[in-house]
C-alpha cells in the first residue's frame, strides 16, 4: 500500500542516481527510456490502486494521494512522456560539457520530475512548500544548461525571484498553522492537508490570520504561477532554458504551483466564505490576462512568446477558480489539462525552428512555410489550439471558462477574456505571417522533422483534437472525482 | 530564580536589541565578508533564543530545532559563504547604490516600521511585540539588501536574512514548526545557498564580474 504511493517518487529519484552513472550519451538515454517507461507505470499502478479504494484516498505518513493528486498525476505522466520522447532527439546536438552532457540533462530532469511528483503527494502543507521549494532548485540548473549569457542571467533570476517569492508562501503556510493551533487542532496534525479540511470551518475566530495567510500564499506560489506582476522570472526562464525544459516548465511546474493554491484555496473557502479568496484570484487572474496579452504584441523571440501565452492562459486558469462555480471549476481544470499539450506542442516546434535557424528572432526568419513545411505546418496547428479556435480542446475550455462567468453574471470578467482572446490572435497573426510567409531569407541547418520529433508533435496534435471533438470518458470521470475533492 | 532561568529570561529578553545591532551594522558593512560574520552573528543570537524557548517549555524537539539552527545556519552556511568570497578573489566589496549611512538610515526606518506594523496584532497574538518587531524588520531589511546591493553575494546574504525573518516569526507566534518540517526548510535552505553559490561562479566565468546590476541583456 506504502508501496503504490511512493513507489512515483523513488523511481524518478533512483533514476537520477542511474543515470548519472552513464558516461556514454546512447547509455544514458537508453537507461532513461527504461526509468521513464518504469515511472510511467508506477504512476499508472497509483491512479489505478486509487479508483479501487473505497474511501478514493491512499495515505502514508506525510503523503497522500486522492482523485485530485490522480488527475495532476495522470498530466504529469503525459507530459512528461513527451517530453522525454523529445529530448531524444533533441539531445543529439549537445556539446559534451562540464555539466553540460545528456547524462546530466537526464539526471536533472528526473530529479525535477521527482520534486514535482512529490508536490503533488505530499499529505502535510509544510512538506509541501518543502518540495515546491526544490522545484525552483531543481530546475534552475536545467534553466542555466546551455552556460551562455542569456541562460546564466535567467537561471539566476529565476533562483533568486522564485526563492523569495515561494519564502513568501512559508510565510502564509506558517499563518495558516497558527490559525489552526490557535483554534484547537494539535501542533503536529496543524499542517496535515486532511485534518485542515476537517477543522476548517472551526477557523472563524482567527478570520483576519487566514486571510493574511492566502494573500501571502497567493503572491508566493503565484510567482511560481507566473500570476502578473510576479512574472518576471518566466519569460526568461522558458526563452533561454533547452525547448524540451520550456515544455515542462509551462506544462508541469506551472500546474504544479496552481495545485499548490488550489489546496489552500479550498481550506481558505472552507473557513472563511469563497468571497475573499475568489475575489483574490479573479485580480491576478485579469491582471495577468490582459497584461500578457498586450505584451506578446511587441514580443520578438518566439519563445518569449510563448511564455506570455503561458502566462495568460495561467491567468485563465485563476479565473475559472475565481468564479467559484461547478463549471468554471471543471473548465479551469480541463484548462490546465489542455493547455499543458498545445504548449508542449508549441515549444517541440519552437525547438526544430532554433535547431534550424539558431535563432528564435522571429523578425529575422522569413519564408519558413516554405523551407520548413512540416514545422510550420505544426506552428500553426499549435496557434490555432492555443487562441481557442474549434476544433481543439482548449476551445472547450476556454467556452466553458466564459459561460462559466456569463453564468455567474460576470459580464466584466467575460468581456476582459474575450478582448484578451481577440488580442493574441491578432498578435499570433501579426507574428506568424511574417515568419512563415515571405522570401528565405536563411537557409535552414537541415529539413525538417526527425522521426522521434515528428511522432511526439503529431501526437500532441492528435491528443488536442480528440480532446477537442469530444472529452474522453475517462477524463471526464477523473475530473469529477477531482472536483469532489474539492468541495 | 536559578542562573539558567535568569539567563533564559534574560536572552529572550534582549535578544531583539541584539537583532537590531547587527541589521544596522549589516547595512553600514562595507565588504561582503562582514556581512557573512554579522549574518552568523544573527542566526546565533536566534539559536539562543530558541535554546531559552527550549528550556522554558522543557522541549526536546525544540532543542533539537536550536542544534539544526546552530549546524547549518551559524557554521554549514557562512562557511560556504567564506569560501565562496575567499575562492572568486573578485574584491570583496558590497557595491551598494546607497551609501552607508544612507543605508543606515533606510535600516532605522524600516526597524520603526516595523514596530508600527505589529502594534495591533501583537496583543491579539499574545506575543512580546520587540521579537515580532524585529521579525518583520529582518524581512524588511533582508529585502532592502537584496534591491540596493549589486553583488550576486549579497543578494544571497539578504535572502537569508529576510528567511531568518520568516523562521523568526514562525518561532514566536508558534514555537515552531513540527521537527521533520523545520529539518526540510533547514536542508532546503542550504541546497539553496549550495545552488547559489554555484550560479555565483557560473556568473563570474561567463560575464567576469559579479554585478547582478549589469546583468540586463533580457528584456521586455
Amino acid at each position: 500500500m506504502a508501496m503504490t504511493l511512493l513507489l512515483p517518487m523513488l523511481i524518478p529519484l533512483l533514476g537520477t542516481a542511474l543515470v548519472l552513472l552513464c558516461r556514454p550519451a546512447r547509455l544514458a538515454t537508453q537507461v532513461a527510456v527504461a526509468v521513464g517507461v518504469g515511472e510511467l507505470l508506477a504512476i499508472a499502478n497509483l491512479v489505478r490502486n486509487l479508483h479501487r479504494a473505497a474511501s478514493g484516498v491512499l495515505t502514508s505518513p506525510y503523503f497522500r494521494a486522492d482523485h485530485l493528486t490522480a488527475f495532476f498525476l495522470v498530466n504529469i505522466a503525459i507530459v512528461f512522456a513527451l517530453v522525454l520522447i523529445y529530448s531524444i532527439g533533441y539531445l543529439r546536438h549537445i556539446p559534451e560539457g562540464r555539466f553540460s552532457s545528456p547524462r546530466w540533462f537526464y539526471a536533472l530532469l528526473f530529479l525535477s520530475l521527482f520534486t514535482m511528483v512529490a508536490v503533488y503527494l505530499a499529505g502535510n502543507l509544510g512538506l509541501m512548500w518543502i518540495f515546491v521549494e526544490a522545484t525552483t532548485l531543481a530546475t534552475a540548473l536545467l534553466v542555466g544548461f546551455y552556460n551562455t549569457k542569456g541562460a546564466v542571467e535567467a537561471g539566476w533570476k529565476y533562483l533568486i525571484v522564485c526563492t523569495v517569492g515561494i519564502a513568501f508562501a512559508l510565510f502564509g503556510t506558517i499563518a495558516l498553522y497558527l490559525a489552526a493551533v490557535r483554534s484547537g487542532v494539535p501542533q503536529e496534525a496543524a499542517l496535515d492537508w486532511t485534518t485542515l479540511m476537517a477543522a476548517a470551518p472551526r477557523f472563524g475566530g482567527s478570520a483576519d490570520l487566514v486571510k493574511v495567510a492566502f494573500v501571502f500564499v497567493t503572491v508566493g506560489y503565484g510567482t511560481k504561477i507566473g500570476f502578473v506582476p510576479m512574472h518576471s522570472w518566466l519569460p526568461d526562464a522558458h526563452a533561454e532554458a533547452p525547448s524540451p525544459i520550456s515544455a515542462m516548465l509551462s506544462g508541469v511546474l506551472l500546474n504544479c504551483a496552481f495545485y499548490a493554491l488550489l489546496r489552500f484555496e479550498s481550506i481558505t473557502t472552507r473557513a472563511i466564505g469563497s468571497g475573499f479568496p475568489h475575489m483574490l484570484l479573479l485580480i491576478f487572474g485579469g491582471l495577468s490576462v490582459i497584461v500578457a496579452a498586450l505584451l506578446m504584441v511587441v514580443q520578438r523571440d518566439l519563445k518569449r512568446l510563448l511564455a506570455y501565452s503561458s502566462i495568460e492562459h495561467m491567468g485563465l486558469i485563476a479565473i475559472g477558480v475565481g468564479l467559484g462555480s461547478v463549471l468554471g471549476l471543471y473548465g479551469a481544470l480541463l484548462h490546465a489539462f489542455n493547455h499543458s499539450i498545445a504548449k508542449c506542442l508549441l515549444f517541440f516546434t519552437a525547438g526544430n525552428v532554433r535547431e534550424n535557424f539558431a535563432t528564435l528572432r522571429m523578425d529575422k526568419i522569413h519564408g519558413m512555410a516554405r523551407s520548413l513545411p512540416w514545422t510550420s505546418g505544426a506552428l500553426v496547428l499549435g496557434s490555432l489550439a492555443i487562441v481557442g479556435m474549434p476544433p481543439f480542446g482548449l476551445f472547450i475550455s476556454e467556452f466553458m471558462i466564459l459561460m462559466a462567468s456569463f453564468g455567474a453574471g460576470r459580464y466584466e470578467i467575460a468581456i476582459l477574456v474575450l478582448v484578451s482572446l481577440s488580442v493574441v490572435f491578432g498578435a499570433l497573426l501579426y507574428h506568424f505571417q511574417a515568419m512563415l510567409g515571405g522570401e528565405e531569407t536563411t537557409r535552414p541547418a537541415h529539413s525538417g522533422l526527425l522521426g522521434t520529433e515528428f511522432a511526439v508533435i503529431s501526437m500532441c496534435v492528435v491528443s488536442l483534437l480528440l480532446l477537442g471533438l469530444r472529452v474522453p470518458n475517462a477524463l471526464t470521470n477523473l475530473l469529477h472525482l477531482a472536483m469532489g475533492v474539492l468541495q | 530564580m536559578g542562573l539558567v532561568e535568569f539567563a533564559a529570561a534574560k536572552a529572550l529578553a534582549s535578544s531583539a536589541a541584539f537583532l537590531f545591532t547587527t541589521l544596522l551594522l549589516m547595512a553600514a558593512a562595507k565588504r561582503i565578508s562582514t556581512c557573512v560574520v554579522l549574518f552568523a552573528v544573527q542566526c546565533a543570537v536566534i539559536t539562543a533564543e530558541i535554546l531559552a524557548i527550549a528550556y522554558v517549555q522543557r522541549s526536546g524537539e525544540v532543542l533539537a530545532v536550536a542544534i539544526l539552527v546552530l549546524i547549518v545556519k551559524v557554521i554549514a552556511i557562512p562557511y560556504a559563504l567564506m569560501w565562496i568570497v575567499k575562492d572568486i578573489k573578485a574584491a570583496g566589496e558590497v557595491q551598494s547604490s546607497t551609501t552607508p549611512a544612507q543605508s543606515v538610515f533606510i535600516t532605522a526606518g524600516l526597524i520603526l516600521l516595523a514596530f508600527f506594523a505589529v502594534q495591533p496584532y501583537a496583543r491579539s497574538l499574545r506575543v512580546d511585540m520587540n521579537m515580532l518587531a524585529a521579525a518583520i524588520a529582518l524581512l524588511l531589511t533582508g529585502a532592502f539588501l537584496m534591491v540596493s546591493r549589486k553583488k550576486a553575494l549579497m543578494q544571497v546574504v539578504g535572502l537569508l536574512v529576510l528567511e531568518n525573518g520568516i523562521f523568526l516569526a514562525a518561532l514566536i507566534t508558534t514555537f515552531g514548526m513540527p521537527l521533520i518540517i523545520e529539518i526540510g526548510i533547514a536542508f532546503e535552505l542550504l541546497m539553496g545557498v549550495l545552488l547559489m553559490g554555484i550560479f555565483v561562479f557560473r556568473i563570474r566565468d561567463t560575464f567576469e564580474h559579479l554585478d547582478v546590476s549589469k546583468l540586463r541583456s533580457l528584456r521586455g
